[in-house]
């Protein structure tokens, strides 16, 4: 059943196994006209029989969550009913006063004027399939709560437009697709009337993980449990941590011929910096470089090795409202007990918006710590002279990508260019840029999404128009020959993007690398004898 | 007929008062949310010790506020097609209410017989604009598919009876009044006067579109209108001021986690308050592997 170009949201309630919607390659927006696409075949592989008999995958025939069937009808009428008290408790003050009013602003303000449709990457990346249209989830949302919660709603269903049947089938599909948006909120940015998709999305995650315990384990078990109990959401406990720590301040000597003790759970300093633990394991020259840069300005700082204070991400944020209270009083617990002044995060996006914006409305007298973005701190030092930097060394293309929780969502848009500015001469814009940009295609935990089929689609689908755009920008000099940077100042954008290049080959092809911002600044660092960047594909 | 009309009309404007005011009062009363703002350009966070800075003024909100509703500009930046048709609906909407406030206005300070010609020339202007824009929006709404996507039913209805109110109003002025201000300042002047006896005998035309306008009365405070209204709510767009910890914002978080939690799911600890649950660690997360 393809029927995919009428707006139709009834077809969400069918007891079909069959998808909604149906992936093709011929049908995805195309990449440049010259980018010789490598045929691979289907955008997204079929589930193996025996995880689709297992799994629920009939909204697009991938399975993001692996949300299992239920055993009986029993099950699937219980499971309605939960649905149904966690969305009355979804629109209650009482219940749910982190989001109450802006949900509700959401929800009554959309006019249904669809502007934001073309603003949306995955609508336009799938060749504008309609369960992917950013209008979809919501209007399902809208129809459920106006006929089943809404008093009279069942008598004038047909008259207002809302009538939907309620059943297992759907909220099955709607639990799917909450994760087919990474609530990079391009939608709500473009929203004449302030209606916000993206946070629709993000409170149908929170009513599957609240109410009724859905969540992708990625996020939730080895994401957010993992990080409370063991200190990191990569699984490094504090031992490791201080191992890492070690290693790094071997490969600072060797690789700029100065030995560097790093601080760590330093009391009273002025600054407590907290990475990404992903950069530890998959790019350990960003916190080297933030070392390198901290103590060449004689900064005083310092890394913590408690439980959490090593690592900034809070993949509550992205599903769970109690989680993210969790992780957020950990993070400012270890700062106040090391009695610093205050956190500076790393490069990594979400936790910028996360720890920076939304837990200042969770924080009290007894837990309050001040938190700010590193991006002006690395300004500063960049334009205030305090480091001597040769942009020569920076001599190759170099565009910016705007991770959407720091750009977007936080407003933190010109220093990254000002820096970039100074130290890259061949500095490139990528069209659209800012808080227009495109998102990477691994936001809302995506990048670290990784089970069933879904590392296909976040490829195929999700990251599609962020690719298209970096080949565009470097089209005059695509060759492989000539070495390109594309610098992403987040850790799960890095991480999206080592995913994306893979599956283009976009390295062996055409020559386009990807990094943070603290590394280009120190390979500019005339005072470090070797280049810092080692364009080493991993 | 008249009593019925009287208290239809009067019934239905306060109605539209007292829910506006509920609604209002409902959302400035709703519990302290977590922030979750959008930025059009650089914001304080671009700054070290971004606490320590300047919000957003009251005269920079306000022009922001004036822009978007006057001008529709994130339709036509966003929209263009169809902002053509929605900038006539609206500015001959903006001009039809000015207008009933300048006609208000001249009935309690002007003599009839001093009334403008170019009083009913406003009036037929903005309902032209209106209709011209109504309509548009209509054929929109039908041919084009993206507008019609998701579109509900019965505002399609909606717009129909847009237009039957526009047309009894412009029919009552032009015809039954001949198209005089003097005479339209008159029947408004012996409206707004305690006068019952033209009240309870009025002419059908002005019945009848009186009688057209009070459903859009109570519709006002229900509808979506409202709560676009609310988005330029300080708290839903420029919720900057930073909480410091103490202070009347501290406060207030203070007391939302004090309130429990009845969320279920396991993970959640349900029935301690947030403040405990936030405190704790979850189940999963102390249970030994």
């Amino acid at each position: 059943m393809r029927g995919r170009k009428r707006g139709r949201t009834d077809s969400i309630s069918s007891e079909s196994d069959e998808q909604l919607a149906h992936l093709a390659a011929e049908e995805l927006a195309p990449l440049p006209d010259w980018y010789d696409e490598p045929d691979s075949g289907p955008p997204v592989t079929s589930l193996p029989g025996e995880q689709k008999s297992r799994y629920e995958c009939s909204l697009d025939g991938v399975s993001a969550i692996g949300l299992p069937r239920p055993g009986s009808k029993e099950e699937e009428d219980r499971l309605v009913q939960s649905f149904l008290s966690g969305l009355q408790r979804l629109l209650s003050q009482e219940d749910n006063w982190t989001f109450w009013q802006q949900l509700m602003l959401s929800l009554d303000s959309c006019v249904r004027c669809q502007t934001c449709n073309d603003a949306c990457p995955i609508y336009l990346a799938s060749g504008k399939q309609e369960v992917y249209r950013p209008t979809y989830r919501s209007e399902v949302l809208r129809r459920i709560i106006s006929k089943y919660l809404r008093r009279g709603g069942r008598a004038f269903a047909k008259l207002t437009g809302t009538d939907i049947e309620l059943n297992w089938p759907l909220i099955a599909r709607l639990a799917e697709s909450a994760y087919r948006c990474t609530m990079c909120r391009r939608c709500a940015q473009w929203c004449p009337l302030g209606s916000d998709n993206g946070l629709i999305t993000h409170e149908l995650r929170k009513l599957f993980s609240q109410e009724m315990g859905i969540a992708p384990r990625e996020l939730h078990e080895q994401g957010t449990v993992q990080q409370l109990k063991v200190g990191a959401s990569t699984g490094t406990n504090p031992k490791a941590f201080k191992s890492i720590v070690s290693f790094m301040e071997d490969e600072i000597e060797e690789k700029t011929g100065r030995k560097t003790k790093i601080p760590v759970d330093k009391e009273g300093a002025d600054i407590l910096l907290i990475h990404n633990s992903g950069e530890f394991l998959s790019w350990l020259e960003n916190p080297e470089a933030f070392v390198i840069l901290f103590e060449k300005a004689g900064l005083d700082w310092t890394l913590s090795s408690e439980l959490c204070g090593y690592e900034a991400t809070n993949y509550g944020l992205w599903y769970d409202d109690l989680q993210l209270a969790r992780i957020v009083m950990r993070q400012t617990e270890v700062a106040r007990q090391l009695g610093v002044r205050r956190i500076v995060i790393g490069e990594c996006g979400h936790a910028h918006k996360a720890l920076t914006v939304i837990a200042d409305r969770i924080l009290t007298e007894q837990t309050y710590v001040h938190r700010e973005s590193s991006i002006p701190l690395l300004e500063d030092l960049v334009c205030s002279g305090r480091l001597e930097l040769d942009p020569a060394r920076n001599d190759f293309p170099v565009t910016l990508h705007d991770p959407c929780n720091m750009v977007r969502l936080m407003g933190i848009v010109e220093p990254q260019r000002r820096i970039l500015g100074r130290i890259c001469p061949q500095f490139r814009e990528m069209a659209p840029h800012g808080v227009d940009n495109y998102c990477c295609g691994g936001g809302s935990g995506f990048a670290i999404m990784n089970s069933q089929n879904f590392p296909d689609w976040k490829v195929s689908v999700s990251g599609r128009m962020k690719f298209k755009q970096i080949l565009e920008t470097f089209q005059d000099v695509i060759s492989p020959d000539i070495r390109k940077y594309v610098c992403a100042p987040c850790s799960n954008c890095k991480g999206q993007l080592r995913d994306l290049f893979s599956h283009h080959d976009a390295w062996a092809r055409c020559g386009i690398f990807y990094g943070g911002l603290a590394e280009l600044i120190v390979n500019a660092m005339v005072d470090i004898k070797g280049p810092f960047l080692t364009w080493e594909w991993h | 007929m008249g009593v019925t009309v009287i208290a239809i009309f009067y019934g239905s404007i306060l109605f539209c008062l007292v829910a506006s005011v509920y609604r209002v009062v409902r959302c400035v009363r709703a519990p302290l949310h977590l922030r979750w703002e959008l930025y059009r350009g650089s914001s304080v966070y671009e700054l070290p010790e971004w606490w320590t800075r300047p919000q957003v003024s009251f005269r920079a909100k306000a022009k922001s506020v004036v822009l978007d509703i006057l001008t529709l500009r994130e339709y036509y930046h966003r929209n263009r097609r169809f902002w053509y048709s929605l900038i006539v609906f609206h500015a001959g909407l903006y001009l039809l209410v000015l207008w009933h406030i300048w006609l208000v206005i001249a009935a309690l300070t002007t003599d009839a017989e001093k009334a403008p010609v170019a009083g009913v020339v406003w009036g037929h202007v903005a309902t032209i604009l209106v209709g011209i824009g109504g309509i548009t929006i209509l054929i929109q709404r039908v041919a084009d598919r993206r507008l019609a996507t998701y579109y509900p039913p019965i505002h399609y209805l909606k717009w129909a009876f847009v237009l039957v109110t526009l047309v009894g109003g412009f029919y009552a002025v032009q015809w039954h009044f001949g198209g005089d201000t003097a005479a339209v300042m008159a029947y408004m002047k012996d409206q707004l006067s305690f006068n019952m006896e033209h009240k309870l005998n009025p002419p059908l035309v002005t019945a009848l579109h009186v009688l057209f306008v009070s459903p859009w009365m109570v519709y006002l405070p229900l509808g979506h209108v409202m709560q676009v209204f609310f988005r330029y709510y300080h708290e839903l767009r420029w919720d900057h001021v930073p909480n410091l910890g103490g202070g009347k914002i501290g406060e207030r978080v203070g007391s939302l986690l004090s309130r429990p939690v009845h969320w279920p799911a396991a993970h959640v600890q349900s029935g301690k308050t947030w403040r405990e649950v936030a405190g704790e660690l979850p189940e999963e997360a102390t249970r030994e592997t």
